[in-house]
Parts: C-alpha cells; sequence; structure tokens
C-alpha cells in the first residue's frame, strides 16, 4: 500500500466528529462561527470520500480491517469497511454536509444552536461508528451514543408532542439496546469473543445462538421501526427539527437495518432458518402497505412524509428473503445487497429533502396541516419542487435514484425466483403516488374559502429552499450514476473466499 | 395494533395477562437455552492474563477498560458527553448567581468542613488505586461529585460560579487528543507505548474523573432546581 494508507483513515472517520462534537461545544461562545461547523462537515466529506476512493482503488479488491489498540481481535477491537459500510459512511457524510449546511440557517435562536451542534456531531460520530464496527460490544455503544443523541436532537424542537415523542422514543431504544445486550452477552457466554468475523466462523444452530439471534433481532428491529414495532418512528420523525428529522429517517434507521443485515446474512448465519429470513420479509411488505395506507391517511405533512419512511423501510427487508442463507464463504454482496443498498442511499436522499421541504412549509406557514395547506406552491415554490422531485423517486419514476432501487429490487425478486415480493414493490410504489399527489393537487390548487395571500408568511432564508432541491438533485443525479454505487458495493464481498484464495497463492 | 399509541389509558386487561403470559414463557424459553447449552465458553481471561505485563496497568478491569477495550471507553466518555449536552439549562445569561441565603445548620458546616476534604482525597486515592486493584475513574468521579453535593447542600459554594463546559467536555478532548498523539508515535490509534501506558492512562482517567464528576453534578443541579433560569453547574476540581 502506497503513503495514503486507508486503515489508518478509519480512526479519523470516528474521531474527527468526536473532536468536532467538543469545539463546537466548548468553543460556541467565542469562536462565533457556526459557519465553522459546516466546514467540519465538508471536513468529514472529504475524508469519506477520500476513504471511499482509497477503498474503489484499492488493488486487493477486499475490506479493510484496521486493529485499535495494537491488540487484535479478540482481545482488542478492531474496525472493519467493505463496500457496504464505504457506501454507508459515504452517504452519511454527503448528507451531513448539506444537512449542516441547511442547519446553520435553520437554527439561529442561539440556545437551541448551541445544543443541536454537540449533538449532530455526536449522531456522526455514531454512524460512522456503527458502521465500522467489528465487535458486538462495541456495537452496543455505539448504539447508545446514536440513540441518546437522536432522542435529544427530537427533544430540542420543545413543546409537549415533541418531548412526548421523544421520550416514547427514548425508552423504546433503551429497551432495544438491553435486548441487543442480553444477546451479545450469551454469544460471549456461547463462543469466548465478541469479533464479529470471529463469531461468524464459530457460531454453530444451537439453542444459545437462536435465542441470541432471537434478542438481537428484536433489538435492533425496535430501533430500525420495522412493522409491528413502528409505533414509535412517526411522532417522533414528525415532531423532530426538519434536519433532525431528515437525518433520522435518512440515516438513523438504516443504521440498525445495517446491523441487521450483518447478523444476519454474516455473524449469525449460521443460526438463521429459511423461515427466519422469509418472515422478516413479509413483515417488511406489511409495512409498505400498512405505511403507504398510513400516509394516505395522515393529516399533517411531515406526519406523511414519517409514515412514508415506516412504509419505504419495509422494502429493505426484501433482503432477507431474497439474499437467502448465504453459504459458508459469501460475504454481503451480490445483486441483492446492491439493491437494497441502492435503495437504502435513494431514500436517504430522496427522504432527506421530502423533511426539508416539508420543514420549509411548515415554517413558512407555521403550521403543516394539510388542509390548510392550498396554494402552497405559489409562496414556496422551490420547496415544493423538491419535494415533488422526491415524491416522484419515492414512488420509483425514473429517472430518479428510486426508479433504478426499484428495478433492480425487482429483478434480484425474478432472479430469487420469488414473484410475489412483485406485488409489494409495485403496489407500494401505487400508494406512494397516492399520497404524493395528494399533497402536489392541494399545493396547487387555491382554497374556495380561503384567499391564498390572505396571510402574511415570512421569508426564509434563501438556504433552507436551497439545501432541500440540491438533495432532490442528488436523488436525480444518483439515478445517472447507478453503474459506480454498483461496482463500489462489490469490494469486500467474498472476503473469506478471496482471503483464502490469496493464501492459496 | 396500527394506531398511533397516544392514548395513556392502561391497555385492556386481556391483553396484559397474555403479554404477561409471553414474557414469562420467553423468559423461561431463555433459561433453557442456557442451561442445555452447558458450561460457558472459556472467555478471553487467558488472553487478559497473558497481555497484562504490557498494559501498564496491574489490575486487569482497569487494563481491559483503559487499553485492551480502550475504544469503547472512548465511545462511553462520549455518552456521558451526549447526557450533559442533552440535559444542558437553559440560558446562562438571564441567570446571576445564586445569592438566597441559606440558613445552615452548624452541625452540617462543621461536618462538611470535616467530610469534604476526607472524600475529595479517597476520590483522588480511587482514581490512583485503579491502576492496581478495584477503583478508577467512574468510581472517583462519582466521589468527587457526592462531595459537590455537600458543599452546594451547606451553602459552601455555588455550582454556577465554576467553568462548566470545560469540564464536561476535558474527558473527551484529553482521551481523543491521547489516542489521536499515540498513534502518530505507535501507528495505530490508541496504542500506548508500553513505558508510558500507565501514565497516560492516569491522565486520561484524571480528565475523565474531572468531566464524569461535572457530569452527574450538573445532573444534580438540574434536578435539585428545576427552574428554567437554573445556572449550570460546576464542579470541584479533583485534589490530583
Amino acid at each position: 500500500m502506497s503513503g495514503l494508507s486507508l486503515p489508518a483513515l478509519l480512526p479519523w472517520l470516528v474521531g474527527l466528529p468526536l473532536l468536532a462534537a467538543a469545539a463546537s461545544f466548548a468553543g460556541q461562545r467565542w469562536v462565533a462561527g457556526r459557519w465553522l461547523n459546516a466546514v467540519g462537515a465538508a471536513a468529514q466529506l472529504a475524508l469519506a470520500v477520500l476513504v471511499l476512493w482509497l477503498l474503489a482503488a484499492g488493488d486487493s479488491g477486499l475490506g479493510q480491517r484496521y486493529t485499535l489498540g495494537g491488540w487484535g481481535a479478540p482481545l482488542g477491537i478492531d474496525l472493519y469497511i467493505d463496500g457496504f459500510a464505504g457506501l454507508m459512511i459515504a452517504i452519511t457524510a454527503a448528507l451531513g454536509f448539506v444537512l449542516s449546511l441547511y442547519s446553520c440557517s435553520y437554527f439561529t435562536e442561539p440556545d437551541q444552536a448551541a445544543r443541536f451542534w454537540p449533538l449532530w456531531w455526536l449522531l456522526m460520530v455514531a454512524l460512522n461508528a456503527v458502521f465500522l464496527a467489528a465487535d458486538a460490544f462495541n456495537i452496543y455503544v455505539t448504539l447508545e451514543i446514536l440513540g441518546l443523541a437522536a432522542v435529544a436532537l427530537v427533544a430540542l424542537q420543545g413543546g409537549r408532542p415533541a418531548l412526548q415523542a421523544a421520550l416514547r422514543y427514548l425508552l423504546v431504544g433503551l429497551l432495544g439496546s438491553l435486548c441487543y445486550l442480553l444477546g451479545v452477552a450469551l454469544l460471549y457466554r456461547a463462543y469466548g469473543t465478541l469479533d464479529l468475523a470471529q463469531l461468524g466462523q464459530l457460531v454453530h444452530a444451537a439453542p444459545l445462538s437462536w435465542a441470541a439471534l432471537g434478542l438481537i433481532t428484536v433489538g435492533l428491529l425496535l430501533k430500525t421501526a420495522l412493522l409491528p414495532l413502528h409505533f414509535w418512528l412517526p411522532p417522533a420523525h414528525a415532531n423532530a427539527p426538519a434536519p433532525v428529522s431528515a437525518a433520522l429517517s435518512a440515516l438513523v434507521v438504516k443504521a440498525s437495518f445495517y446491523l441487521l443485515a450483518r447478523f444476519w446474512l454474516e455473524t449469525l448465519s449460521a443460526a438463521t432458518t429459511a423461515q427466519g429470513l422469509q418472515v422478516l420479509g413479509v413483515l417488511g411488505a406489511a409495512a409498505v402497505l400498512v405505511g403507504s395506507i398510513q400516509a394516505i391517511r395522515a393529516q399533517r405533512l411531515k406526519l406523511i412524509v414519517a409514515y412514508s419512511t415506516v412504509a419505504q423501510l419495509g422494502y429493505l427487508f426484501l433482503l432477507f428473503p431474497l439474499f437467502g442463507r448465504p453459504s459458508d464463504t459469501a460475504g454481503l454482496g451480490g445483486a441483492v445487497v446492491d439493491a437494497v443498498a441502492y435503495f437504502i442511499i435513494a431514500h436517504a436522499c430522496a427522504k432527506a429533502a421530502m423533511f426539508l421541504a416539508a420543514g420549509n412549509i411548515q415554517r413558512a406557514a407555521g403550521h403543516d396541516d394539510i388542509s390548510r395547506l392550498h396554494g402552497i406552491a405559489r409562496r414556496q415554490p422551490l420547496s415544493l419542487f423538491a419535494f415533488a422531485i422526491a415524491g416522484a423517486s419515492l414512488i420509483g419514476l425514473p429517472p430518479s435514484g428510486g426508479f433504478v432501487a426499484k428495478w433492480l429490487l425487482l429483478n434480484a425478486a425474478i432472479d430469487a425466483g420469488q414473484w410475489w415480493w412483485l406485488i409489494t414493490v409495485i403496489a407500494g410504489g401505487l400508494l406512494a403516488a397516492v399520497y404524493v399527489f395528494r399533497v402536489l393537487n392541494l399545493a396547487f390548487t387555491d382554497s374556495a374559502e380561503q384567499p391564498p395571500a390572505a396571510e402574511a408568511q415570512p421569508v426564509l432564508p434563501r438556504l433552507l429552499p436551497l439545501g432541500a432541491f440540491a438533495l432532490a438533485i442528488i436523488t436525480v443525479l444518483l439515478g445517472f450514476n447507478a453503474l459506480w454505487v454498483l461496482e463500489v458495493l462489490d469490494i469486500g464481498v467474498p472476503p473469506l473466499q478471496l482471503a483464502a484464495d490469496g493464501e492459496a497463492l | 395494533m396500527f394506531r398511533e399509541l397516544n392514548s395513556n389509558a392502561a391497555p385492556p386487561a386481556g391483553l396484559r395477562i397474555v403479554c404477561a403470559l409471553a414474557i414469562v414463557g420467553l423468559t423461561l424459553a431463555l433459561i433453557a437455552a442456557v442451561v442445555v447449552s452447558g458450561p460457558a465458553a472459556p472467555g478471553l481471561q487467558a488472553a487478559v492474563a497473558a497481555a497484562l505485563p504490557h498494559s501498564g496497568v496491574e489490575n486487569p478491569v482497569t487494563a481491559v477498560l483503559l487499553n485492551f477495550r480502550s475504544y469503547d471507553t472512548l465511545l462511553e466518555i462520549a455518552v456521558l458527553f451526549v447526557v450533559a449536552v442533552a440535559t444542558l439549562p437553559l440560558r446562562r445569561a438571564v441567570a446571576p448567581q445564586r445569592t438566597e441565603a441559606v440558613a445552615v445548620e452548624p452541625v452540617l458546616a462543621a461536618l462538611v468542613k470535616l467530610l469534604v476534604p476526607l472524600v475529595v482525597l479517597t476520590g483522588g486515592y480511587l482514581l490512583w488505586v485503579g491502576a492496581y486493584a478495584p477503583g478508577g475513574a467512574f468510581q472517583a468521579g462519582a466521589l468527587l461529585a457526592g462531595a459537590g453535593v455537600l458543599l452546594s447542600l451547606a451553602g459552601g459554594f455555588s455550582l454556577a460560579a465554576l467553568p462548566a463546559r470545560p469540564l464536561l467536555v476535558v474527558g473527551l478532548v484529553v482521551f481523543t487528543a491521547v489516542a489521536a498523539a499515540v498513534g502518530a508515535i505507535t501507528g495505530a490509534f490508541l496504542q500506548y507505548p508500553v513505558a508510558a501506558a500507565g501514565v497516560l492512562i492516569l491522565v486520561i482517567e484524571a480528565a475523565a474523573t474531572v468531566s464524569i464528576a461535572a457530569t452527574l453534578l450538573l445532573l444534580y443541579g438540574n434536578l435539585a432546581e428545576p427552574v428554567p433560569s437554573g445556572p449550570l453547574a460546576g464542579t470541584k476540581e479533583p485534589a490530583s
């Protein structure tokens, strides 16, 4: 490896936002610049791009490990990055950058800003640490930061609904963490190591493995808000400040989904059964339908977007039945993982754009009550445009990222010979069209009883609609650059197999 | 099941009974799974014992927390920091220092005069002894916070008088800085040079003690006086 080594950069993906959190907390009174936070986010983005570039340029095509403290597993803790992890880190940094810029304009009240930035950076710490984690207990600690920071960010909004939602989110998150921790304790008792790769080699089908898998699954499903454990998500995501809602829906729920995929398809795959994988898929399909119907029935704009997240998370769980039970040497890769990872990225961009647009509309109008949003297109054209593009991606209309994601998913379902999932994907798209067009329809029509220009509305800072618009543009650009994303995903795909080949040479 | 649970009414009795039975059943299944699985795997005690001479400390718990798995502890300090940021009271500018006259019992005042130096001394001892025996930053921080609570009860000092923000963050900053600095020397993040490991661990633990004590005092200050204009908590400097 040349002078710039990829593994040596990995700890900085955690260390940089950690220092930024401390700096934004300690120094906010004398460093007048909230814009420094945007600079920090740009640095994080540059770091993530560099990591991804090195990962893609690496001639080995392997996942990379970094040994913290020089001890090595199982005594110490390692970090691990492959194509899937790298893409998650890249999307975190990219959204983190846009949302940070947006937040510079959004949080103008000093008290709120003073609290927002450290928590925001800690959220970035947790996300990067989750994606890099290679140790089961380390994941528990990262989940704690993630959950607590997310709850505190929801509570930032103040007011009864937000605090109530935050408290419920906190309790659900704690229950999920404890379930997960109990599962990890069982794994350590049975196998004597916490390293995910070593566990992957040791785990076999036994009652204790099943118990651990069950506890870890329930804990992470609670955090991912898969139906029927989704009850906490709509109020929490709908009542948080706009950039927080965007990050929660785009990134935070994906982190626990990412872990579920790692545990079910890699680490604990020996303890899984085909029926279990099908159950996860069925729950996902149910989430698509129920979440979409709830979104259609919701009366608040942000609640529509939040229920849409419940629905879109359902698609991700088609990963499990379509991937099936992996063979011993397979890593997380192949067409199904490509499709789902691409779906994660496309949904992250579209949903973040949608939440920012909804937040802009709410801030300008002073409410987000659907029945009183007639003619909003005239007053917030750019935000509504962003909402429409993001909506098109959620429906799956070309040329958006959402279209490519659904196309890949449909292909994967046909390849796997499980055509019945097609019904879910298509029905979900149609239902999404209903709730998106319900909003657009209202936005372009004037109410009969309410003249459009009756109420004077505050002028939003220019950056707020631009932020939503930028994310919507990224959603479209993703649709045109799908191949590149998919190539990165295949890095480190069968790490064990490739490693075995390397040793044989 | 799919409705939003916004009512605070208790769920019906039938549902509660079903839930209770399900929990009992699952717990029994879990116990059965543990019982039938036979003896536990050997675990990592042998590996810890083998690496202990290179860890810079003699207490295996401290070696695991501050050396072998120091990354976890770094993130734990970050968890505490999240709590501190989340519970930080609003606006310090509105709040002048608290000057209400507290009628202090002479007995309490005398007791505090005796106790606080001893508690601080014990905190410092626990911090130091962590390298050899049970002790360390968390215990020392809890003791220091206890001393601060005693002092503020006796009116001895105002929680608002000390700079809370630097105290709350110093543990995280020192830990991260040491982690990066040793990385520049040894080549791996958090890998201490063996000769300096003991000292570095003590430095990290001392800084963490301050932040832990400050966070606990902050929580106490909030809980004790939930006034919106409540000042920030402070803490007493450790006697190290």
